[in-house]
């Protein structure tokens, strides 16, 4: 035990005397002073933006309360940018119908859609309806052909006035006006 | 069991500090010349690794630059130093923990005995402090380690290691009491 002692004290003895030896004070001194002036400049640019936007303000708690809303305002305000670009950039994958185009090109399917959408209106069911190419076009005929002999009969009916006023005398008889097609 | 021998302080006014909080790096220069040394042995006692070691006190020294406003004494200043030291070394052994641990041959233990008994009083270099310190501190906690450099290698009182640490005194003395045990125990084991 005494021997282990010995070596115990021996060994601390030895640790205390030995100072660590720091040789590169020179090297360690010339890069804190180098970091504290990177640190320094970057730290003056901030304070200068800082005094530029707030100098006006002398109180301490009033300028940093502008500071931190300004900073949410900011914040807030890019938030908003990107929420609105994003719903732009929603809208513009959608794609749009313009009715008053679409009556031109009533040869084609989509425009034959738009002329169904125009005769219908809100009648039309809301979910997709599945009808061919070809039934769509014989619809389509008959309303044409229906609107034609419609104003046949108007025509025919303006050019006889004994006609036209016996129908008149029917309709309000029956209480009923004129349908407009 | 404990020698007394003199051990240099960190030799420092309140003049230059103020100087220096004014933002005068020249003094700050003086400062760090002044300081580091000491910061350095204490980190390089912790972690038994020079280069860590200058790493520690280079972010020190920055810190204190950042910091320097809360010093109200040059015997604070003492202290606060210290205490800045010891928790960036803790930070740098939470690190460390996942790195595998150091432990010792037959062949180290060699070397260290015939270190003390050949030439005891020849000092020792930094390579040789840093193997020893490894070997004899490799299971101490970070307290232990701790209260063991500043008390028994940096000779620090008690009072000085409880406001550098945050440890009550009767921490100390416990802590103190297993990193002797556990030092002395490799000690009997090894040597």
């Amino acid at each position: 035990m005494g021997k282990n002692s010995e070596n115990h004290n021996r060994i601390i003895n030895l640790l205390r005397a030995s100072r660590p030896i720091f040789n590169s004070a020179s090297d360690i001194e010339r890069e804190v002073i180098q970091k504290i002036s990177q640190k320094n400049r970057s730290e003056t640019v901030l304070s200068d933006i800082t005094d530029f936007l707030f100098g006006w303000v002398y109180i301490g708690w009033v300028r940093r309360s502008l500071i931190t809303a300004s900073v949410v305002l900011v914040a807030y305000f890019v938030w908003q940018q990107g929420t609105i670009i994003r719903q732009i950039k929603y809208l513009s994958s959608q794609p749009v119908m313009i009715e008053s185009e679409s009556r031109s090109f009533q040869t084609g399917f989509s425009g034959n859609k738009a002329m169904l959408l125009k005769l219908f209106g809100n009648k039309l069911p809301t979910q997709n309806i599945t009808i061919s190419k070809e039934q769509m076009d014989n619809l389509l005929e008959s309303v044409n052909d229906l609107q034609t002999q419609y104003r046949e009969l108007i025509k025919l009916i303006e050019e006889d006035p004994e006609l036209k006023k016996y129908l008149e005398k029917k309709l309000t008889e029956m209480n009923r006006t004129r349908i407009k097609l | 069991m404990r020698l007394k021998s003199v051990t240099p302080t960190i030799l420092t006014d309140l003049k230059l500090i103020e100087e220096c909080r004014g933002g005068n790096l020249e003094k700050f220069r003086k400062l760090v010349q002044m300081t580091s040394p000491f910061a350095f042995s204490v980190a390089f006692r912790m972690l038994g690794d020079e280069d860590l070691a200058k790493d520690i006190v280079q972010e020190t020294m920055v810190t204190i630059w950042q910091k320097l406003n809360k010093i109200k004494s040059a015997e604070a200043y003492k202290t606060w130093i210290y205490r800045i030291v010891i928790n960036k070394c803790y930070d740098q052994m939470r690190k460390k923990k996942s790195n595998p641990e150091f432990t010792a041959d037959e062949n180290t233990w060699r070397l260290i005995s015939d270190r003390i008994s050949v030439e005891p009083s020849a000092e020792l270099e930094n390579s040789e402090t840093a193997m020893i310190i490894k070997v004899l501190t490799n299971k101490l906690s970070p307290k232990q380690k701790a209260v063991f450099v500043l008390s028994d290698l940096e000779q620090m009182s008690q009072d000085e290691i409880s406001e550098i640490t945050g440890i009550s005194k009767s921490g100390i003395k416990a802590n103190l009491h297993y990193a002797r045990k556990s030092i002395s125990v490799m000690v009997e084991k090894y040597l």
